[in-house]
């Protein structure tokens, strides 16, 4: 998080985290992963309950009492909401860099170009490290020259850009997203189709599996590869191309759990809360 | 169809929309929502609120369950 914190107050966003720790618990873990943003203590859980997400599936009396069902929340200049990242599963949630190029449209740091026949393309990812349960988000852009366009998703007759990543067990596929098209007449056979032309980008979101299922995936670096691809038709004002399926690769770093815990005596008992 | 079979019917859809809405966790306040307010103190004991932590564009506030387990 902390890596990403420069590249959130950057976009003029400011980070702050909370949970039910004491300030002494979120002292030693800030000084132990090199914390700099707010990580405010809700020892109560006042403010999870007065935002309506206390997890109310822990027993009273456990040490677990009082924690959220964990989420990210997107505030605008005001602090209204304007987005939230939350998931069903709590071992999984969105990178910070996931989350800005969902909600943003950020540009990753990572980026290659691939040779591509009558447009270009890019492949990006949010991250290039990742745990287990982590989100992350892949990106394609397309740059498409001057009258040049591709067939949206939806329409009949051609073939709509398309991303797919080869199935495995290292992670699970969201649905991949496209930007909204524009519709094109053509003039010689009256007809309206979806297409994009100049540059748009496919982004799609990635949940990180299980480290035992992983572990076999990762080569001795635990570097874990990624593979896919991008399948379009071009056409220009007068003819249509053979479409052309351009592979895709990415590869992100696997990183451990942490799983140092503060001393005994300040860890959070379970009480009547 | 029969009452009997439709009641069947609507009753097994209300179990199905109430398993869905089971798995589904809270999420709190939606897009649009002003976010509460709150004053909490920080990992160096300096307190902050709502305000304090937004920036010129807004903030990512985020949740967790806790930075010891």
């Amino acid at each position: 998080m902390e890596e990403s914190a420069d590249r959130i107050h950057a976009q003029g966003l400011g980070l702050a985290a909370i949970s039910y720790d004491s300030p002494e618990v979120l002292k030693q873990f800030a000084a132990r992963a090199h914390i700099t943003f707010p990580l405010l203590s809700d020892a109560d859980s006042a403010v999870i309950r007065r935002y309506a997400i206390l997890n109310d599936t822990v027993a009273k009396g456990t040490p677990q009492y009082g924690i959220p069902y964990p989420g990210t929340y997107v505030l605008d200049a005001r602090g209204v909401v304007t987005g939230k990242f939350f998931e069903d599963d709590y071992r999984v949630r969105d990178t910070p860099a996931s989350m800005l190029l969902r909600q943003f449209g950020l540009m990753p740091a990572v980026h290659q170009s691939l040779d591509a026949k009558h447009l270009k393309l890019g492949a990006s990812a949010s991250d290039d490290a990742v745990r287990s349960g982590q989100r992350i988000t892949l990106a394609v852009e397309i740059d498409l020259p001057n009258r040049v366009h591709v067939y949206a998703p939806g329409v009949e007759g051609y073939i709509p850009v398309a991303l797919s990543l080869t199935k495995t067990p290292a992670f699970q596929p969201d649905p991949a997203v496209f930007p909204p098209s524009k519709s094109m007449t053509l003039a010689v056979i009256h007809e309206t189709v979806p297409v994009y032309e100049g540059r748009f980008r496919v982004i799609e979101t990635i949940t990180i599996g299980n480290a035992q299922e992983l572990q076999p995936l990762l080569d001795t670096d635990r570097n874990l590869t990624i593979e896919g691809a991008f399948r379009y038709q071009a056409c220009d004002d007068r003819e249509c191309f053979i479409p052309e399926t351009v592979p895709l690769k990415w590869t992100v770093k696997v990183l451990p759990f942490d799983r140092t815990r503060v001393p005994t005596e300040i860890q959070k008992k379970g009480g009547d809360r | 169809m029969p009452p009997g079979q439709l009641m069947k019917l609507l009753a097994s859809v209300l179990w199905l929309c109430a398993v869905a809405a089971a798995v589904t966790v809270p999420t709190g306040p939606n897009a649009g929502d002003p976010a509460p307010d709150f004053r909490l103190p920080d990992q160096n004991g300096a307190w902050q609120t709502l305000h304090s932590i937004l920036g010129p564009k807004g903030a990512l506030l985020v949740f967790y369950r806790s930075a010891d387990w």
